[in-house]
């Protein structure tokens, strides 16, 4: 279960320009939730995301995880239980590696990176057995290094790598934006089938509005650091693109576009 | 004819043994620069520490084989420093560099003892009564050539070995994406700072081997080292950037043995010695605009 | 494209090997010179020891070819050229300071080619001669140590009330740091105290200097290579004080340092070049002579920077001199 507690955040703070992201924010996440957050450019979604895995301080507030207070956890203790896919295909992944280093490294997620051998050669069946699941053919291109793939091929295989070790939480920063539209549709199903299959607690973040409503068991939508629309169960089931779409202008208009 | 042949293969092997002590140096610079993508300027310094280590233990009548081992120990703490300059005191990376290569001129000065210690009296690991009775006449001429063959394979084939292990895997991943780093829930800092002190324990026993071979340590030696470093990285990894066969560390070791021929070269045809910097500076930029080696850089958002 | 770069090099190669191979045997002898910096004391000792080596019968040109290289003060280049020298079989090499000489005797320990050194401040620390003054191996050559004392005891004559002297030097210079040492043992004899400022840069001369100038009543050079570049600097800083500067060879009297009793550079080359000819005539070997110094150290005097000074240079020093200035060198 994750907790944010009455968290704010400012930009610039004690300057002209200061800009208040959020005020006294809450939100639970319970477990094995897949929670989807829409809202517009600005307005806080992935920011809120930075904020839990500890990439930008808070001003404010408590970040709790399974009844633990995490909000002094530099970045990277924080993560061992998350795992978190970006919008950029890179950042997923190492390019001057070949896809076995890759995998080999997240593979040791949690564990010391020692002097023994990098890969470890019992491993590699399994490892081309999760990549012939996605059906792309990278099981066969092992040593090819990862600067090598496409978009696409990259980030699947950063989804890959991001499950492979046991975690908690899966952080989706906008994963298909990058991404063409067939490919995108490919991610997502697969986002979505590992969820399914580790029982992953799942905050995404995304710009289509229809991933949004298929996929995931709740539905926040974010204006100005505050979640204006949150939906789970039968009422997200029920929730159309255009519901969404008619709150997008309401905000809009208020906004004075 | 038979003597042009000779001394042609006396100049070659020259420039091998100058190549081959300076491709440990190398090695250092290799991991800074490429793998870390972190211009470390504190070679500079860590590379006359070696020597300074060397020049003082011997003296005091320490085995030279051994210095080798101090002198590493010896960089890898001036690197460590670097690191935690970069590191915990958010320093620029250059900057770090450039407060750690001044700060070691008064350490190796002070370690040393005074600017110039001579050492042709004493043993090294290329002059010792051991080889003395070892060595056969007729290999005599190439006994300091075979010794530091020996040497920059067995470093090489430590690094390619260290570049396959668990803890190498996670050194490249921190110079090709540092975010990569912290989503396997590991300090990157802590890396960048392991990184540093290998490197720089690899140019502190280059350091360490050349005023052996040298006879004498000089507080100046290491001026322009990080350009002999960088020059020969480059040379090598462009030269065989297409040959995926190729590994790094072999491409490095070439690299450096054309930087000094080249070197060589320049000094034997002529050229106008107040030149010889102004070479050097264009050869490099040379190779640079021809690689047009730009790393691909993963944007950092934050 | 690489392998026509490639075939280029290794043809520049080949044609650079042979250029270096042609100088071939017979009448003429080749000889490398290898120089540490580029300076003029030490270009001065250079041509010294070539007219030395006139005086004795190697001209260049004629039965002498010379292989000049300068490693611009650059320790691994240093050690290039000295390898270089070493393929070629030079039949002598001569190396002009400290590092150099003994990169040059590094890299011909193992080889029949004899070593002479020159400016070399202190051969037997720089481990070219063995404790008791003789060669460590097939070197030999000449010194320029300062001569300390007869150079206070000249201060004292031309500055009877003075008590310290400033002396600035680089740290990383060795011949410096021993000249420094000498300096302090010797100057209580003459009443004097050594006020040192070490330095590591070019950089640093400026605020060295005044702040040097603030606590002395004259100030005397080494031949610190650094230092001596930066000369014009102190020389202007001191005039303004009217604190007199001592030179410690003839180059720096003559760009305006009061006095000094130093040596003449060309005269130690020429030293140099007529025990460089003994041993190319195979009279001698260089392992079988002892380094020589310059003995007789004489006196040299700059009557402008005298009169700028204000100061009267003792007849007895002038008549002894053995050149007066009495301009300022730009």
């Amino acid at each position: 279960m994750l907790e944010l507690k009455d968290i704010s955040k400012y930009y610039n703070p004690g300057t002209i320009n200061e800009m208040c992201l959020f005020h006294d924010f809450n939100l639970k996440v319970e477990k094995g939730e897949f929670l989807s957050i829409v809202g517009s450019n600005g307005s806080g979604k992935t920011s809120l995301l930075n904020i839990i895995c500890g990439s930008i301080p808070l001003d404010r507030g408590a970040i709790i995880i399974n009844d633990t207070d995490i909000t002094k956890k530099p970045e990277y203790k924080r993560i061992r239980n998350i795992g978190r896919v970006f919008q950029n295909p890179a950042m997923g992944t190492c390019p001057s590696m070949t896809i076995l280093e890759n995998l080999s490294l997240a593979d040791n997620k949690g564990k010391s990176f020692h002097l023994g051998r990098g890969t470890d050669k019992k491993r590699i069946d399994y490892y081309r057995e999760s990549l012939k699941v996605l059906g792309l053919g990278l099981e066969d291109k092992l040593d090819i290094t990862v600067g090598s793939l496409s978009g696409g091929q990259r980030q699947a295989l950063a989804l890959l790598m991001t499950t492979i070790t046991p975690i908690e939480f899966l952080i989706l920063d906008e994963h298909t934006a990058a991404l063409d539209p067939k490919t995108a549709e490919t991610i997502m199903e697969l986002t979505d089938r590992i969820v399914k299959e580790k029982a992953l607690t799942t905050i995404m973040v995304t710009h289509n509005l229809r991933y949004a409503i298929e996929y995931g068991s709740r539905l926040l939508m974010f204006h100005k650091g505050e979640a204006v629309i949150d939906k789970k169960g039968k009422e997200k089931e029920e929730l159309k693109i255009e519901d969404i779409l008619g709150k997008f202008n309401e905000i809009s208009i208020e906004c004075g576009n | 004819m038979a003597y042009i042949l000779q001394t042609i293969i006396d100049i070659a092997t020259g420039v091998l043994e100058e190549g081959l002590v300076y491709a440990i140096l190398a090695f250092g610079v290799y991991i800074t620069y490429k793998i870390l993508d972190f211009p470390d300027l504190s070679v500079d310094g860590t590379f006359p520490l070696g020597g300074a280590v060397a020049a003082v233990l011997i003296l005091k009548g320490v085995n030279p084989v051994l210095t080798l081992l101090f002198a590493f120990i010896a960089g890898t703490l001036a690197g460590t420093l670097t690191g935690i300059i970069h590191v915990k005191f958010k320093v620029r990376d250059l900057l770090s560099g450039i407060i750690m290569m001044t700060a070691l001129y008064s350490i190796n000065l002070r370690i040393a003892g005074r600017s110039n210690v001579a050492i042709f009296d004493k043993d090294t690991i290329f002059e010792n009564a051991f080889l003395k009775k070892l060595v056969p006449e007729a290999v005599k001429p190439y006994e300091t050539l075979i010794i530091l063959l020996f040497i920059a394979l067995f470093m090489k084939l430590l690094l390619d070995f260290y570049m396959k292990t668990k803890s190498g895997y996670l050194l490249r991943a921190v110079g090709d994406n540092e975010v990569l780093v912290t989503s396997l829930a590991k300090d990157k800092g802590t890396v960048k700072i392991v990184g540093l002190a290998l490197a720089n324990g690899l140019v502190a026993l280059s350091g360490c081997i050349y005023t052996q071979k040298s006879g004498f340590f000089e507080i100046s030696s290491g001026t322009g080292s990080i350009v002999i470093g960088l020059a020969s990285v480059i040379i090598g990894i462009n030269l065989f950037r297409r040959k995926e066969k190729v590994k790094a560390t072999t491409a490095v070791i070439i690299g450096t043995i054309i930087y000094k021929a080249c070197v060589s070269i320049a000094i034997a045809i002529g050229l106008s010695p107040s030149d010889m910097k102004l070479i050097t500076a264009v050869l490099f930029l040379a190779i640079l605009i021809l690689s047009n080696d730009r790393k691909r850089k993963v944007n950092s958002r934050a | 494209m690489k392998r026509r770069i490639a075939g280029m090099m290794v043809f520049v190669l080949m044609m650079a090997l042979l250029y270096g191979c042609s100088a071939g045997k017979g009448d003429t002898v080749t000889i490398g010179i290898g120089q540490y910096a580029e300076h003029p004391s030490l270009d001065n000792c250079r041509e010294g020891f070539l007219a030395g080596l006139k005086s004795e019968g190697y001209e260049e040109g004629k039965n002498l070819k010379v292989e000049y290289e300068n490693a611009q003060a650059d320790n691994s280049l240093a050690g290039q050229i000295a390898d270089g020298f070493v393929s070629k079989k030079v039949d002598l090499i001569c190396a002009i300071a400290t590092p150099m000489a003994q990169n040059a005797y590094g890299a011909a320990k193992n080889t029949k080619i004899p070593v002479i050194f020159t400016a070399v401040t202190d051969p037997v620390l720089a481990k070219l001669a063995n404790d008791d003054k003789t060669p460590a191996g097939n070197v030999t050559g000449t010194s320029d140590k300062l001569p300390v004392e007869q150079q206070l005891k000249m201060i004292r004559e031309i500055l009877p009330d003075a008590k310290k002297i400033g002396i600035l030097y680089n740290t990383s210079e060795a011949n410096s740091v021993s000249a420094i040492e000498e300096y302090k043992a010797l100057a209580g004899n003459y009443g004097f105290e050594i006020v040192e400022s070490g330095i590591t840069a070019t950089a640093d001369i400026p605020l060295a200097t005044d702040n040097l100038l603030t606590k002395v009543d004259c100030v005397s050079n080494l031949t610190d290579n650094t230092v001596v570049s930066s000369l014009p600097v102190i020389l202007k800083k001191a005039g303004e004080k009217k604190i007199p500067v001592f030179g410690s060879e003839i180059e720096q009297v003559k760009k305006g340092c009061l006095a000094t009793v130093g040596i003449d550079y060309y005269d130690l080359g020429v030293k140099t070049g007529k025990m460089a000819a003994k041993v190319l005539k195979g009279e001698k070997k260089a392992s079988d002579m002892n380094f020589e110094i310059i003995d007789q150290a004489a006196f040299y005097g700059n009557t402008a920077a005298a009169k700028d000074l204000g100061i009267d240079l003792p007849k007895d020093l002038t008549d002894s001199a053995k050149e007066m200035f009495d301009s300022i060198a730009e």
